[in-house]
């Protein structure tokens, strides 16, 4: 038996008329007397208006929402949203809009900085490059216009060995290298410019101007 | 009514998340997408947040880590060229500031630094900003100017002409022509010295010796799309 509760779980089985396996007489004679207790007591309980139920949902029928609830509870309350498929694919591209319009910080910018410039006149100039490598098996322009992924832009070998490839870049400072059967990092010999990049290599440098590139 | 009150919650439902997912994405996840493994992505994060704490964009220096790792450079290096661009950057956004440009916009401070890492001292830097008075010109007119002083004409000369440029109101399209013409200039065999001097006697608007036209033998390697040149022909290549 428990100490708090003066039956066993025998008598507990016996009092809510679950089979049970033995019950001494003692407790069994107990269980009898506190469960006609129970019935005398219930039996002196005033008799429940069976209309009760109904008066007592009617009221909480008529009971306004509550509209001024915080807006987590709000959110945290399940509910069912009925929506029309067709507002599907709009809701999707309005999402896409949000993600592409949200802030990125300083850094979050796509757009090379080296291609400010452009930003301020909205022009494009095609460029063409070129490099003469007889040996190369493969030629490509990695640089600041192409977030320097090699292999962004392949160049085309001529029959005498001139690699070439024409891209359009905004008007504006750029910097690129060569990069040769896709290891090997060259300047242009033909640049504008050359810099330190950096890394212990040379980037070279064209600055873009509305009127074109123009190269010896 | 009702059916638009719940699209407009279900659109709310959908938008929260998204505006702050976009958000979220920082720099390190921009680099990771990049293929940059996550312990350098990280180490690259907090150099340039700290950098953005000081003022600089950290936009440029993503850039640079980015251009590392595309040149295999060791993740070691990627960091310290990081770390040395944002000083550089620092050091460039004090010259702007003292150029009289309260919050500089991030594309002039990397154009600056860039400037300066060409070889262009603060003072120059600061020559060219108050020349242009707006940063719209100032990033332009100083990716000119280094871009000038790397052809070898030295910043001196190169802070000159594109300031010379600028009071005399050159257009953008004859600033940024200007080190195209350069390039023709030495490739015609003259001394930085006499290319200077042509440039500040106007000769450098993209109109004289700069083989744009046809007729002068020299012919442009791109052209403007749609554009003729003086001849009233397309440009071919």
């Amino acid at each position: 038996m428990t100490e708090w509760d003066g039956f066993s779980a025998d008598a507990h089985r016996y009092l809510d008329g679950e089979p049970f396996e033995e019950l001494s007489g003692t407790e069994l004679a107990a269980a009898d007397r506190l469960a006609a207790e129970v019935r005398d007591y219930a039996a002196r309980l005033a008799p429940v208006d069976p209309a009760l139920d109904e008066r007592v949902m009617t009221a909480v029928r008529r009971r306004a929402p509550a509209r001024r609830r915080s807006g987590l509870a709000w959110l945290m309350a399940p509910r069912t949203v009925k929506l029309r498929p067709v507002w599907v694919p709009v809701l999707a591209a309005a999402a896409a809009l949000v993600v592409w319009l949200a802030p990125r910080g300083n850094g979050g910018s796509p757009v090379p900085v080296a291609a400010a410039p452009a930003r301020a006149s909205a022009d494009t100039v095609f460029v063409r490059f070129e490099l003469e490598a007889p040996q190369a098996r493969s030629v490509s322009v990695a640089g600041s216009f192409n977030g320097w992924q090699v292999g962004a832009l392949t160049m085309v070998r001529d029959a005498r060995g001139v690699w070439s490839a024409t891209a359009p870049l905004p008007v504006g400072e750029h910097r690129y290298e060569f990069v040769i059967d896709g290891t090997r990092w060259v300047p242009d010999p033909t640049a504008h410019a050359e810099v330190d990049d950096g890394f212990g290599g040379r980037n070279s440098v064209i600055v873009v101007g509305p009127k074109g590139l123009v190269r010896s | 009514m009702n059916r638009l009150r719940r699209s407009a919650i279900a659109a709310g439902l959908l938008l929260v998340p998204a505006v702050l997912a976009a958000q979220g994405a920082g720099i390190e996840g921009r680099l990771q997408t990049r293929g940059l493994p996550a312990s350098l992505a990280h180490r690259v994060a907090v150099v340039a947040t700290a950098a953005a704490a000081r003022g600089v964009p950290d936009g440029p220096l993503a850039d640079k880590a980015i251009e590392g790792w595309a040149k295999q450079v060791p993740p070691d290096r990627i960091v310290v060229a990081v770390q040395h661009f944002a000083d550089q950057m620092a050091s460039a956004r004090t010259a702007v500031i003292d150029a009289g440009i309260e919050s500089p916009p991030g594309p002039v401070i990397a154009a600056a630094a860039e400037a300066m890492r060409s070889g262009m001292r603060a003072d120059q830097v600061r020559s060219v900003v108050q020349a242009a008075g707006e940063g719209a010109v100032a990033a332009p007119g100083l990716s000119v100017a280094a871009a000038l002083s790397a052809q070898g004409l030295g910043s001196d000369q190169a802070t000159k002409i594109v300031v010379g440029a600028m009071h005399s109101h050159r257009s953008m399209a004859d600033l940024l022509d200007l080190p195209s013409v350069a390039r023709v200039m030495h490739d015609q065999g003259m001394s930085p010295g006499d290319i200077e001097h042509r440039m500040m006697n106007g000769d450098g608007d993209g109109d004289q010796g700069s083989g744009r036209s046809g007729d002068r033998g020299d012919r442009p390697s791109s052209v403007p799309p749609g554009t003729h040149d003086h001849d009233g022909h397309s440009h071919d290549r």
